[in-house]
């Protein structure tokens, strides 16, 4: 399983010298099956990069097939959805799978997207490829080939945003962005979504003091990436989602100071790294 | 007056090493008058950081006053506004333009951007006194000390041109827009380029022609002409349909209006600084031809002027 990231930014897209390294695209992260198939998820502005990678695949030609999940419908998820490349290409197949309760309320959410006030094609159907709409419910496992897919409910400010655990080639991947705990940190159920992860895409938009000074709209710190990495016992953590305003630098020390934390609770052997665009772990 | 760049790009904001020199942010410009009038056209994610230095100034107590002028509302022209931080104090005073639809109000199509599932903090929840002015084609008015004069644009769903005075200067913003030749953009989906069968009538190219014809009048004896130019002459053959131009479509509107300077403007994503730098010269090139006086530059963020009495 090849995971690779395309956008690690949250909330706007941050261009400019500062974050040329980590990168300023939003997110989207595309893995990679042994089997060929791919599963896309959020489409951030980083979408637009995967989009144009894609497209000199099969996908270039209409002979594309993949499966995009979204986490939530945030701007900073689904902002790179009109620039996708191999949605404009006839004879490509995507299934959407999204956190509303049905196919027809998230197929109107994208739609509001695309509404001729905002966006110049008007609807995702006047895109060209086929794209199946999809709810994605708890108790209901979503299947791409050989891999299996669950989707769960963080608490996200006064919303929700899904966490994907996908298992497959003997692997187990977990993104969980854009996330707020209550005080108590991750509560068991959300540990166990997370366990044993061999690698764990985490929110961390701020370090802790920074998000002791911010209104609270349900995103992680550092500490509280660490925490869940930690409780769930995952072999690699992903730091994921960093603030618009920080720099690479900052992010840098974010790394750093995830590491001490980690060391200090006796979890050396829980590897942890930055999140930054065009970056592949192979699992 | 000062007029600098805070966003440059069109279509969606492109950070990266490629594009660090002119800028990945998508459209904004801001324009002062001598008196301290404030002026901001359009809200891509380049207002975020200008957003940013003004709560530095008389924003920050609340005491700030700004006017937003708004193209059109596709995505890369009003993404931005959501983080402009001036809207979260209260006191401050925005003031929003933008061309008046025939089926919505215009604070609700700003409203809906702020809206769940999309955005965690509602419009309702803005701090600052937000007040919505909606412009008909053509309309002249007057901010403080700025004459202000618009136009309409050739770009699907309609976008407003403005002509901003001040201070003995004046400057032009045209964009989103394609050339005033090919294609009428109206309210509906054009899937491709026109084909024979959809060769424009009588009717069409009249209008296209009043409208060329009002926008070189916008731009008459301007200093600086901020102008749409995402196309190359290829890449204009290919998706004329979307509503942008090239660089030699601006070089004509400013040598027949006698314009001074022309920037080029919301660079595609796509463009890298080096291709940026090669547009640009091939955009003096063929000036150097057919506009002798007329200076050119590409924008990019940060890039500022002094134009008239500052």
């Amino acid at each position: 399983m090849d995971v690779t990231f395309w956008g690690v930014r949250g909330s706007i897209p941050s261009p400019g010298p500062a974050t040329v390294r980590y990168g300023g695209n939003t997110s989207c992260v595309s893995v990679r099956l042994a089997d060929g198939e791919i599963i896309i998820i959020d489409c951030g502005t980083g979408a637009r990069n995967l989009g144009r990678s894609l497209l000199a695949s099969g996908f270039g030609k209409g002979k594309g097939s993949a499966t995009v999940l979204l986490s939530h419908a945030h701007w900073d998820h689904i902002q790179g959805f009109p620039f996708f490349g191999p949605f404009y290409v006839p004879g490509n197949r995507f299934t959407v799978v999204g956190g509303s309760h049905s196919s027809e309320l998230l197929e109107r959410v994208l739609e509001r997207q695309m509404a001729a006030q905002f966006f110049p094609v008007q609807s995702y159907r006047n895109m060209g490829a086929q794209l199946e709409m999809r709810a994605a419910s708890e108790d209901r496992e979503v299947r791409v080939g050989t891999a299996r897919i669950t989707a769960h409910p963080n608490p996200h400010g006064p919303t929700q945003a899904l966490a994907y655990r996908i298992e497959a080639d003997g692997k187990t991947l977990v993104y969980a962005s854009d996330v707020g705990y209550d005080k108590g940190g991750p509560p068991e159920e959300t540990v166990a979504v997370y366990r044993g992860a061999d690698l764990l895409i985490h929110d961390c938009t701020f370090t802790p003091e920074d998000q002791a000074q911010r209104i609270t709209r349900g995103l992680s710190s550092l500490a509280d990436a660490v925490e869940a990495a930690l409780r769930a016992q995952v072999k690699r953590l992903a730091l994921f989602h960093y603030d618009q305003d920080y720099s690479d630098h900052d992010v840098d020390e974010l790394v750093l100071r995830g590491r001490r934390l980690l060391d200090e609770r006796g979890a050396q052997p829980i590897e942890i790294l930055g999140a930054a665009e065009g970056l592949t772990v192979r699992l | 007056m000062r007029v600098r760049f805070w966003g440059v790009r069109g279509s969606l904001p492109v950070p990266g090493a490629s594009t660090e020199r002119y800028g990945g942010n998508t459209s904004c410009v801001e324009i002062t008058s001598a008196a301290g009038t404030r002026i901001i056209i359009d809200g891509g994610t380049g207002i975020r950081r200008l957003g940013k230095e003004l709560m530095r100034t008389e924003f920050e107590s609340g005491q700030g006053r700004a006017h937003i002028l708004v193209s059109h509302t596709h995505w890369d022209h009003i993404q931005g506004l959501p983080f402009f931080a001036p809207f979260y104090r209260e006191g401050n005073h925005l003031f929003v333009y933008a061309r008046q639809r025939d089926d919505q109000n215009l604070r609700s199509v700003f409203a809906a951007q702020a809206d769940a599932p999309f955005f965690p903090v509602s419009f309702d929840r803005t701090r600052a006194a937000v007040a919505f002015r909606e412009l008909h084609d053509g309309v002249k008015f007057e901010i403080e000390d700025v004459q202000v004069a618009t136009t309409r644009l050739n770009h699907p769903h309609v976008a407003t041109a403005y002509a901003i005075a001040a201070d003995g200067a004046q400057v032009a913003y045209i964009a989103d827009t394609a050339p005033f030749s090919d294609i009428l953009f109206g309210q509906e989906f054009l899937s491709g380029p026109p084909s024979a069968h959809t060769k424009l009538g009588r009717t069409d190219k009249a209008k296209l022609k009043a409208m060329a014809a009002a926008v070189v009048r916008l731009c008459e004896g301007a200093d600086l002409v901020i102008y749409d130019t995402m196309y190359t002459a290829e890449e204009y053959r290919q998706f004329p349909h979307f509503g942008h131009s090239r660089p030699s479509d601006a070089i004509t509107v400013c040598r027949e209006a006698g314009a001074k300077t022309l920037a080029l403007f919301h660079h595609a994503p796509d463009r890298s600084d080096a291709e940026v730098d090669t547009m640009l010269e091939a955009a003096r090139g063929q000036a150097r031809a057919t506009a002798k006086k007329l200076e050119i530059v590409a924008a990019f963020e940060g890039l500022d002027f002094s134009l008239g009495k500052v």
